[in-house]
């Protein structure tokens, strides 16, 4: 059986309401899902949080969905949509200044596996283009279907890929 | 720069904090999962023959001794339990059974309850709590905690990074905690001198101790117990309870006795630091609550196989355990009323609330239609109620 097929098997046994499948895919999904959720928003905590209503939203709607329709598409799409929107709202309201807490705190924020160049250079483009680059480059999504997740127009997506890529290649020196 | 050098930057090494993340929502996504209704789907040619059988089936309880009072589940013709709860539940909240208001939280937002079951929206709220005497209520809003007057009059806000939850009134009114993704934080009760005291703490809300002092017990990312001075920050006491993720905290009345709730049963952590494990026989504890007076306390349990939920009274003192009140499907919460009389028992599967006298379930009221009764306007609108609080009688 290949993936999607397993995946397939999975989504049918979480309906049937085995724990076990619901793990399967649990553990299939959250770590690409809460990377890609982190690199649009660059806040831990609101990616863990975009990416467990992901999920939960996934538990209170699974009875109504398509099992031949693949689950990773369905689950990125509210992950990166959720993201985009909660990095719009902040950059909306800037954060008031910290206490000494939260500035102790911001070290652990960053991604310490994760070059802090490419997370500083990420963080320069605007949440939609984060989001492109992260479905093009992180979870290998065709531009059509980043098209289709973002319900954009190709040439919108293509533009921004472009674009992301320049300015990504130009602050980090390796253009 | 090339596209598989980006590809490499992406992938490299895990973000931070990411394998506790994945840990803390995999608690959470499994307990919704256990806590979701299948919906099976019925095909056409059966939906009127399950019309008819359940028909059937509430009337020969309805004329049966047992199902005259309580009718909480039956069997549908494909084959699954429907949870039907109280039989004759009342559809609408026309009055509290003790005096007192409830505090509710709903998806259109937080909820006055008065006694005479007069209601009022106060606008958009996640968690909410009362202060000690219900002159003020403090809520999660999003990213602020806000202070509100019953009226719905804001007070202050205090934005955050993260969302806010769980906020909870110290006793003597002069302090608030409550969790800002995972810091738990203190501020005034004006909203003033707002700080951290403890970070990668779970989701589990912090208790204060009964009295004066500001005393606080939260659970920490390690699965143990700290309780604190808050206004020292001097540690009173560790408690490693051993029983898996901590779900629930309290205090006994007098503030003599800590609860902690895992699911395996109850930690009593003595005033003097030594601590003893009630069993819940088998069933698997989900919350619990401590009574205004005494030292007694109701545990929602589930039973071995999840299917059934009671409540439980449990007495730390002499180690009793009994079981008050049961039904199929889930119970979600419940709260005491002010003078310790009654219990209110959310039934989330059955969409009800339950009233049951505390002492040896000499009455019991139930209303239905509870998500019904507390949603707004926007018809999309979904989820049972929590109910923050039973104040002041």
């Amino acid at each position: 059986m290949g993936a999607e097929g397993r995946e397939r098997a999975w989504v049918r046994g979480a309906q049937a309401g085995r724990a076990s499948d619901l793990e399967a895919l649990f553990l299939r999904h959250w770590r690409p899902a809460f990377r890609a959720a982190y690199l649009v928003v660059h806040d831990a905590a609101a990616a863990e949080d975009i990416t467990q209503e992901a999920f939960l939203s996934a538990v209170r709607h699974l009875d109504r969905f398509d099992r031949r329709r693949p689950f990773g598409p369905w689950l990125h799409r509210i992950v990166v949509n959720r993201a985009i929107d909660w990095a719009r709202a902040r950059a909306a309201r800037p954060e008031s200044p910290g206490d000494g807490l939260e500035r102790a705190e911001a070290p652990e924020r960053t991604a310490e596996g994760l070059s802090p160049q490419l997370v500083d250079a990420l963080r320069l483009l605007s949440p939609e283009h984060r989001a492109v680059i992260v479905l093009r480059y992180l979870l290998d999504y065709t531009p059509r279907e980043i098209g289709e997740l973002l319900e954009l127009p190709r040439g919108t997506v293509n533009s921004r890929l472009r674009r992301g890529l320049d300015a990504l290649a130009e602050e980090l020196g390796e253009s | 720069m090339t596209e598989k050098r980006l590809r490499e930057l992406l992938r490299a090494g895990p973000p931070s904090g990411e394998l506790d993340a994945e840990r803390r929502a995999w608690q959470v996504v499994a307990a919704a999962f256990a806590e979701r209704e299948p919906v099976a789907r019925p095909r056409r040619h059966v939906r009127a023959l399950a019309l008819g059988i359940a028909v059937l089936a509430i009337v020969a309880a309805a004329v049966s001794p047992p199902g005259s009072a309580v009718l909480d589940s039956i069997r549908d013709a494909v084959g699954r339990d429907r949870v039907v709860g109280v039989e004759r539940a009342g559809p609408l909240l026309l009055e509290l059974p003790a005096p007192g208001r409830l505090l509710v939280t709903s998806p259109s937002g937080a909820w006055v309850v008065n006694a005479d079951g007069s209601k009022r929206l106060l606008g958009e709220a996640a968690d909410a709590t009362w202060s000690p005497h219900g002159l003020f209520l403090a809520a999660a809003r999003g990213r602020e905690l806000v202070a509100l007057t019953p009226e719905g009059v804001t007070r202050w806000t205090i934005p955050q990074r993260a969302r806010v939850r769980e906020p909870r009134w110290a006793p003597s009114g002069f302090r608030i905690a409550y969790l800002a993704g995972s810091t738990l934080r203190v501020t005034a009760g004006d909203g003033t001198g707002d700080r951290g005291l403890a970070r990668g703490v779970p989701r589990t809300a912090p208790a204060w101790r009964p009295g004066a002092a500001h005393v606080l017990a939260y659970a920490t990312g390690d699965g143990s117990v700290r309780v604190v001075d808050t206004d020292s920050d001097r540690v009173l006491a560790r408690v490693r309870p051993g029983g898996g993720p901590v779900l629930d905290l309290a205090w006994t009345a007098r503030g003599r006795t800590l609860a902690v709730l895992d699911r395996d049963g109850v930690r009593i952590v003595e005033p003097e630091g030594a601590t003893r494990r009630l069993s819940l026989l088998g069933r698997t504890g989900v919350s619990f609550a401590a009574a205004p007076r005494g030292e007694a306390l109701a545990v929602v349990a589930r039973s071995p196989r999840g299917s059934r939920s009671e409540v439980v009274i449990l007495r730390p003192g002499s180690g009793e355990v009994r079981s008050i009140f049961s039904g199929a499907g889930r119970f979600s919460e419940l709260v005491w009323s002010p003078d310790g009389r009654w219990l209110l028992v959310a039934w989330a599967s059955a969409d009800q609330w339950v009233f049951v006298r505390s002492a040896d379930v000499e009455e019991l009221a139930a209303v239905g239609e509870v998500s019904r009764q507390f949603r707004g306007r926007a018809a999309a609108e979904d989820g049972f109620p929590r109910i923050g609080g039973w104040c002041c009688g």
